[in-house]
């Protein structure tokens, strides 16, 4: 009887676990999606799509210093090899190559801080997107796979 | 009798390998077919940013888009590539190579020992270009600075490494009909449809192959599995980038961002290194032609897991 408890609770427990991975997996494409959907918003107002508009860059620049926060949590080693809903992966080498995906992280970073004072109109804007931009695709070339 | 059959084989055997020597005969440009010319160097540049070339050829894990030393491994299902040195150093690159070894490299596949490269080089594309473009990049590579080093040798099994047999998969394979204008288009599409199907060899990678490696024609431009490993190359016909405008076409091949805001991701990143450097009316010829590209439904798709 002991026994069946000890299983039972054991299984009960790694299903628990599972389920707060794919949570976890969940969180972080919910970031990421957030992180696109303030970068298409930037995009659209230089492509001229949208007027330059100071309360839209604020927060996106609050979004992306609240993903840097997160980084560091937002990819743990249970999460790897999990292939979850959507388009696309988080490729196995963030975690086989651990220093450089964190030097990544260390350069989005410094490109989000040092942009944040820096735009005020559309000019400065139109300067620093493409930073930002630089820093997403320099870690998607090696650390995203896309699934279909 | 038995001594007729066994002549007949003989006979059919000899044959065979006649046709297969004839047929994968290695294609070259001869130096008298050159006239004199005076490259632009300019034009070079932008051949080499169209090209794509230092996508590949720039020395991996480092910054220098013109340090040209190769080595960048090349996975495929026919083993692993290894970029070579197309730097102007005498010895490990092309700086022996004349003009005429280096036209027939690019516009026809063969190297200057007279063998077919493999098609992980885009010549299949690169046939199609204009042979000016061709000779100003040359002149443009040799203002580089030459890179010492020897890259590796290929890493391919049997009977993948024999080059002969490149020679029936160009038969099979390699279409080197010249570019033809469409006179009924304007005249940035026809640039488009040049740099996107010569120089910009998109189709390399966004088109599903069959077994041999050979692209499937009817499915041109309509993405499949990513031929370099894990992961899937996008539709770029009107089925996969409907949503997408000549605009935001153009707007990603400068920056890299999709019109939702995500960025290019996997060998895309590299290519946007190069598509960057284009001057703003190539990057918007290209935008038009492929935003006219009519659409096709590509390979299925692997199924998506469902997580919950």
């Amino acid at each position: 009887m002991k026994r069946i408890v000890v299983v039972a609770a054991a299984l009960v427990f790694s299903a628990g676990a599972v389920v707060a991975q794919q949570d976890q997996v969940k969180q972080a494409q919910a970031q990421m999606k957030d992180n696109g959907k303030n970068a298409g918003a930037l995009a659209a107002m230089v492509k001229g799509e949208k007027p330059y508009d100071q309360a839209t860059v604020n927060a996106a620049l609050a979004q992306f210093e609240d993903t840097v926060k997160k980084f560091p949590t937002l990819f743990p080693e249970s999460t790897k090899g999990l292939s979850p809903e959507g388009d696309y992966a988080a490729s196995p080498k963030i975690w086989e190559d651990k220093a450089g995906f964190e030097a990544h992280v260390a350069s989005f970073a410094k490109a989000v801080a040092d942009a944040k004072g820096k735009i005020k109109d559309l000019d400065t804007l139109k300067a620093e997107l493409p930073v930002i931009g630089k820093q997403c695709g320099g870690c998607h070339e090696t650390y995203r796979i896309k699934k279909g | 009798m038995l001594r007729r059959l066994l002549l007949a084989a003989v006979v059919a055997a000899i044959a065979g390998t006649a046709v297969f020597w004839w047929l994968t005969i290695p294609a070259t440009v001869a130096a008298g077919a050159l006239p004199a010319y005076q490259p632009n160097l300019a034009n070079g540049l932008t051949t080499f940013n169209a090209g794509g070339c230092s996508s590949c050829h720039a020395v991996p894990k480092q910054d220098d888009r013109l340090k040209l030393g190769g080595g960048l491994a090349i996975p495929s299902p026919f083993g692993t590539f290894y970029a070579p040195n197309i730097s102007p150093d005498p010895n490990d690159g092309i700086g022996r190579w004349s003009e005429a070894d280096f036209v027939t490299a690019v516009l026809k596949g063969t190297s200057p020992q007279g063998t077919h490269f493999f098609p992980a080089f885009p010549y299949p594309s690169y046939t199609h270009a204009k042979i000016e473009d061709a000779r100003d990049l040359f002149a443009y590579l040799k203002t580089l600075a030459p890179v010492p080093g020897k890259v590796r040798d290929h890493d391919l099994p049997f009977p993948f490494n024999i080059r002969r047999n490149v020679g029936v998969w160009k038969f099979l394979f390699m279409d080197d009909k010249p570019f033809v204008a469409d006179a009924g288009r304007s005249a940035s599409w026809n640039r488009g449809a040049y740099l996107v199907n010569s120089w910009g060899h998109c189709a390399e990678c966004h088109s599903p192959r069959n077994v041999l490696g050979g692209i499937v024609t009817a499915q041109r431009f309509a993405g499949g599995p990513n031929p370099e490993g894990e992961g899937w190359v996008p539709n770029i016909t009107q089925k996969g980038l409907s949503d997408w405008s000549a605009k935001d076409i153009e707007y990603f091949l400068e920056t890299g961002q999709t019109p939702d805001g995500d960025s290019a991701g996997g060998s895309m990143v590299r290519v946007i290194k190069n598509t960057s450097q284009l001057s703003a009316a190539d990057r918007a010829a290209i935008a038009e032609y492929v935003k006219s590209l009519p659409p096709v439904e590509g390979p299925p798709k692997p199924k998506k897991k469902d997580a919950s």
